[in-house]
């Protein structure tokens, strides 16, 4: 219990360390904001563009769509803010021998290198998804009780948390290439599918979205309860996020055993 | 100095092709957005069975042109430039016997063989799944080869635009993805122009970008009357003129306030 | 003649001030307070074809900023470089032909491809004749001791072999001029030797003139006849390495590990040129000049007040040197 206390702590020095660094760089931070919601504008057009041509999607009607899309948003947030220092194991750390360094510190490499993230341009997505989140709660005149912001906040950091050990198990990949950002890439964006009602594909896709990589848990399934449609998805989602971890750890400390026995 | 440029081009090439894995994670990315765009307007066109003038086939196939073309049209040497301003490498960069633009175009060279290679695999892997239309003719082809060569110095010079940022602050990152945003949705990467309001219509048309996707893809499908053609050239070599103009200022700007590591 | 000639060249930058805190960060992230600090004040000086240069000082001292305005990267403030006839800043490209650099460790080779083709892009790019690349090539790999890591990609090779790849890639192309910013950084002995006796051996066939900037005092020593010497973006030396030696030779740091101290030292001990730099129960440094006394007279006097355990001798670091020429240039100049 200690150690945990303690990593939980030490993630929170690097964290505010990092976020000294990036105040520093105020343009960057500021037009990283700005282009991360101007990303997210190209997925909103594509589903105005869409509800132009038609009421529903597989029963979904556009305000459903958009709450889908700001609770994925919310998770998406997070997750960025949280994890985002993994795509550099490979590019930064690794190439640069800044890796041997974490290494002699005294606290899981792990969580050295997720404490170090400084993806604040991600409040980009997290504002948004907030917005988005109740905008559309209102119209769809779904009560915002005390309870139902309990439950989004919640499922939101598990859905940020099933984001995260998916991308820390591809994040292995960076020690064997320093390019295993673009793998990390490969496999994060595959969230894609979920951002609309599952019905709509076929069962390989759906099977590869709900038990290969469940990215449908981490805002589809909260979604579908909120809306009143599935009450008890949902709750799998924390069984996911917990299995996730567990084998992403499991993975991760494998992994490091296999760098550290052949060296770089 | 050809010789240079195709060697730099062919570098760059061989550089990426020793990650294999990277091949084959581009094209699954391009397959994955594919697959979402195409069974988001199946479910619609099983309501309306038509949208925008085009019919679900060609629907389908705008789609697999899209992301056959868009690694041509948003690639380039970006974060080449970004990382080696922020390392040092700049230094040896300055030095070399080529201008820096010529220095890149031979590096994006590269890129963008990387990116045909791509959108080709791209191509024919969908072509198993779906049946995708073929050119109207070969006249329709070569015009849809040549426009997509004018825009190979719009994107290049557009990639040094925002290259240079780089000189000034920290990441480029940030207007990358501006970059990137700005062209997906001009250049009817999400979807065809013509479903958009006129006003958007107006301003695309005059913008440089949907030739980098949407007029070459018209052409293939033969929904665009020749005679335009060659309005769509004079305006692509105007546009390639007007951002050449606006990147070598800015790189002279730039150029005059490097403080690198200065020391 | 000389191929270099820079007259009252002068840089200065503007940087912002850094607050500490968080809130000093956030004071910064809104209005950031701008100073101006001057990175090279007004130096002169001229480079003959050939000459072997030595351009040193501390860190910050100008000495990078320097190099980059000599090689046409940056742009003076104020102030003038001419290098083989041209302002390398106006005429980049005109002057990258006749000009090789290193900065650092930063290597021009591409790292997931074997070094020769690095090499054949170079050869590409500066034009160079058939047999004159393999000429040199030949020549290269001999005395770097290439031939084993030419096939290899860079990214698996060590750092010394990076830079022995990184220095054969620079004079590739027969510069006239080559500017070495600090080249043997984090180097093992081995390789810098490698590196020094290459350098000479260039400068000796073609007359290549090269400018090094460097922190290690052995780099000097080897390769340079002429030394630079920078404080604060003022040059306070210019002049022979001779010289340099003279007063580099001259100054010593002597350890004493000592017991059974009967009293200060400091306040008994009376040798000319010695200073007691610290002293405690146990410890005694000292600096002295080889001129003045010999470490024999130091021991014979110390031990009168204690027993000595241990001696260990020093040499000089670069930054007492540095102090010490200083001293010298102001009186020279008066």
């Amino acid at each position: 219990m200690t150690k945990i206390i303690y990593g939980i702590k030490m993630y929170f020095i690097f964290f505010k360390a990092s976020l000294k660094e990036m105040l520093i760089y105020r343009l960057d931070c500021i037009v990283g904001m700005v282009s991360q919601i101007v990303t997210q504008l190209v997925e909103l057009i594509f589903i105005w563009v869409v509800f132009q041509n038609t009421q529903s999607i597989s029963g979904w009607n556009f305000m459903q769509i958009l709450l889908l899309y700001g609770i994925t948003l919310i998770s998406i947030g997070i997750s960025d803010l949280c994890f985002d220092e993994l795509y550099q194991i490979g590019p930064e750390y690794i190439k640069e021998g800044e890796f041997d360094k974490i290494l002699l510190r005294p606290v899981h490499p792990l969580l050295s290198i997720i404490g170090a993230s400084r993806e604040f341009t991600a409040l980009g997505h997290l504002l948004l998804g907030v917005i988005f989140t109740i905008i559309m709660l209102i119209k769809l005149a779904i009560p915002i009780t005390f309870i139902l912001i309990l439950k989004i906040i919640f499922f939101s950091i598990v859905g940020a948390a099933i984001i995260g050990a998916i991308l820390t198990i591809f994040s292995i990949a960076s020690f064997w290439t320093y390019r295993a950002n673009e793998v990390m890439w490969s496999f994060y964006k595959i969230y894609t599918f979920t951002q609309y009602p599952i019905d709509i594909y076929n069962k390989f896709i759906k099977i590869l979205i709900t038990i290969v990589l469940p990215y449908a848990f981490v805002a589809y399934f909260p979604t579908l309860n909120y809306l009143g449609i599935n009450y008890n998805m949902i709750y799998l989602s924390i069984v996911v996020a917990i299995v996730l971890w567990v084998i992403a750890i499991k993975v991760w400390n494998w992994a490091l055993s296999k760098y550290r026995s052949t060296g770089s | 100095m050809l010789n240079s440029l195709l060697m730099l081009g062919k570098m760059q090439f061989r550089q990426y092709s020793i990650y294999k894995s990277n091949f084959y994670l581009f094209t699954l990315n391009r397959i994955v957005e594919i697959v979402v765009y195409i069974f988001v307007w199946q479910e619609i066109y099983k309501e309306t069975g038509e949208a925008g003038g085009f019919t679900i086939a060609q629907m389908i196939t705008y789609y697999i042109l899209v992301f056959t073309l868009s690694s041509l049209a948003t690639w380039g040497v970006n974060e080449e430039m970004s990382y080696s301003i922020k390392n040092g490498k700049i230094n040896k960069e300055l030095i070399n016997p080529l201008s820096y633009f010529q220095y890149y175009f031979g590096i994006n060279l590269g890129e963008l063989a990387f990116a045909l290679l791509v959108g080709i695999a791209t191509f024919i892997l969908c072509s198993i799944f779906w049946s995708v239309s073929l050119p109207a003719n070969i006249i329709n082809l070569i015009l849809f080869v040549i426009v997509i060569i004018l825009g190979i110095p719009i994107t290049f010079f557009l990639q040094m635009i925002v290259g240079i940022t780089g000189f000034y602050t920290n990441s480029i990152w940030g207007m990358q993805i501006l970059r990137k945003s700005v062209i997906s949705i001009f250049s009817g990467i999400i979807a065809p122009i013509t479903l958009f309001p006129n006003w958007f219509q107006s301003l695309a048309n005059i913008l440089p970008f949907q030739e980098l996707i949407y007029t070459p893809i018209n052409i293939w499908l033969g929904q665009m009357p020749l005679k335009e053609a060659i309005f769509i050239i004079i305006k692509q070599i105007i546009w390639g003129i007007i951002l050449y103009i606006i990147a070598k200022k800015f790189f002279n700007h730039a150029i005059k306030k490097i403080t690198i590591n200065g020391g | 003649m000389s191929i270099i000639e820079v007259k009252d060249l002068v840089k200065t930058y503007k940087i912002i001030e850094k607050e500490d805190g968080l809130r000093g960060y956030v004071k910064n992230l809104i209005k950031p307070k701008y100073k101006e600090f001057t990175a090279v004040n007004k130096i002169n000086f001229n480079i003959k074809k050939g000459e072997l240069v030595g351009y040193i000082g501390e860190n910050g001292a100008g000495k990078s900023t320097t190099i980059k305005m000599l090689t046409g990267i940056l742009t003076p403030t104020s102030g003038k470089v001419i290098v083989d006839g041209i302002e390398p800043y106006k005429k980049r490209i005109e002057n990258n032909k006749k000009i090789g650099a290193v900065f650092g460790q930063k290597t021009q080779l591409w790292w997931d491809l074997p070094v020769i083709e690095s090499f054949r892009l170079i050869k590409q790019m500066y034009k160079i004749p058939e047999g004159e690349y393999r000429k040199n090539l030949k020549n290269f790999t001999e005395i770097l001791e290439l031939s084993d890591l030419l096939e290899k990609q860079v990214k698996n090779l060590s750092l010394g072999q990076k830079m022995r790849c990184e220095i054969a890639a620079t004079f590739l192309h027969n510069p006239q001029i080559v500017y070495l910013d600090e080249p043997t950084i984090g180097l093992d002995v081995f390789v810098k030797e490698n590196i020094r006796q290459f350098i000479k051996n260039v400068n000796k066939q073609k007359n290549t003139t090269v400018i090094l900037t460097t922190h290690d005092l052995k780099d000097i020593e080897d390769v340079c006849e002429r030394i630079i010497l920078l404080d604060k973006g003022n040059i306070i030396y210019d002049g022979e390495k001779q010289k340099f030696k003279d007063i580099y030779g001259k100054s010593a740091i002597a350890e004493f590990i000592v017991e059974n101290k009967t009293s200060l030292i400091k306040n008994n001990i009376n040798i000319r040129e010695l200073k007691i730099i610290e002293e405690t129960d146990t410890n005694l440094k000292v600096k002295f000049s080889h001129t003045e006394t010999t470490i024999i007279n130091i021991v014979e006097e110390i031990s009168k007040y204690c027993k000595i355990i241990d001696i260990h001798m020093k040499e000089a670091e670069l930054e007492d040197i540095l102090k010490e020429i200083y001293k010298g240039a102001h009186t020279n100049v008066k």
